[in-house]
């Protein structure tokens, strides 16, 4: 390899992909090493100052659990936001069957007054006799037994 | 492999362990992505939280590690978005760390003029980071920051390992940039 490192070359080589001819090559060529040199150093200063600011940091300190899991408070609010679905579902469930209840119980007490309507009309039509009539009714004994109310004998009609 | 991901799920089980061994990168990479320690300890903090709750879910296909930065990239990436105004005015804000950063450089020996020139190309470091893409800013953290290889990124981001390349190569050729401008 007779060429210097290109700069896309030079970043190539930071990744880690290099030719064993680019190997030889920054071994052997001052300038090409030396660029190479400064590139890895300049990383390495970034890295080293990154990791020390962060050390630097108040925060870098693992914390305590207790402030990552707050009161681990999922071991009592989970089954109690459970219990909170189920009772809302529950309410929601039970509201149609409530009413459906109400209804029925709204459509017996109308049954039962229209038959006692149809009691109290039925009374009214099987009446013998007009009501201002009945006291009249209770003095005169009706016979049915003919069917006609003619005398078999004599074929008159008779009154009793 | 049942073995592995037996262990792994107990791992998440015991949550003092989990967030003790893993908070520190959690927590890096947030504050290296968000650059605002209140805002990066709250989204380690609901990451672990996401991580207890859907443990029942990680099948052990990827490091619990992995697994986590997954879940602090998607909350990053929803902290960023939801906050975006926020999210500005704080990265103009960070300035003033940057400068407090810079200051950190060892020497080691060094001239006092290479030691200006280490702070310089340090800022352009940080400026070009801040200024890439939400993808690329997220790859070129967990690679030059977290040290992950490039499987590990494509696990972490859910991006395929071409993609992870590509965001890869972009971001390393704007930081590039940004050191030659700065020479």
């Amino acid at each position: 390899m007779s060429h210097h490192l290109s700069s896309q070359e030079v970043s190539q080589w930071m990744i880690g992909e290099r030719t064993p001819q680019q190997e030889q090559h920054v071994r052997q060529c001052p300038e090409c090493g030396a660029e190479v040199a400064r590139m890895e150093a300049a990383l390495a200063l970034f890295r080293g100052s990154v990791r020390h600011w962060s050390d630097g940091q108040s925060r870098a300190e693992p914390p305590a659990i207790g402030s990552i899991l707050p009161a681990r408070r999922g071991s009592w609010a989970q089954p109690m936001r459970w219990a909170l679905v189920a009772a809302t579902l529950l309410v929601l469930a039970a509201v149609p069957v409530y009413r459906n209840v109400q209804e029925r119980q709204r459509q017996a007490e109308i049954a039962r007054a229209d038959a006692l309507l149809l009691e109290k009309v039925d009374a009214e039509v099987s009446r013998a006799v007009p009501r201002p009539m009945e006291p009249l009714a209770k003095l005169v004994s009706w016979d049915f037994s003919s069917t006609d109310g003619r005398d078999e004998k004599t074929g008159n009609e008779e009154i009793r | 492999m049942i073995a592995a991901v037996e262990r792994s799920a107990s791992e998440i089980d015991d949550l003092d362990t989990l967030v003790r061994l893993h908070w520190p990168r959690v927590f890096r990479f947030a504050l290296a992505s968000l650059r605002d320690p209140d805002a990066a300890g709250s989204v380690a903090q609901d990451c672990f939280l996401r991580a207890y709750r859907s443990r029942q879910r990680f099948r052990g296909e990827c490091s619990i590690e992995a697994w986590l930065m997954r879940i602090a990239v998607n909350l990053i990436r929803d902290y960023a978005r939801n906050r975006r105004l926020q999210f500005w005015k704080r990265a103009q804000a960070s300035a003033v760390d940057l400068a407090a950063v810079g200051q950190r450089v060892p020497d080691g020996g060094a001239s006092p003029e290479s030691g200006a020139m280490a702070r310089e190309q340090l800022a352009a470091v940080w400026n070009a980071a801040g200024d890439l893409s939400e993808r690329q800013r997220t790859v070129f953290l967990l690679r030059f920051v977290e040290d992950m290889d490039l499987l590990e990124i494509a696990a972490a981001t859910g991006m395929k390992e071409g993609t992870v390349k590509v965001h890869l190569f972009r971001a390393l050729q704007a930081v590039r940039e940004r050191i030659g401008r700065s020479q």
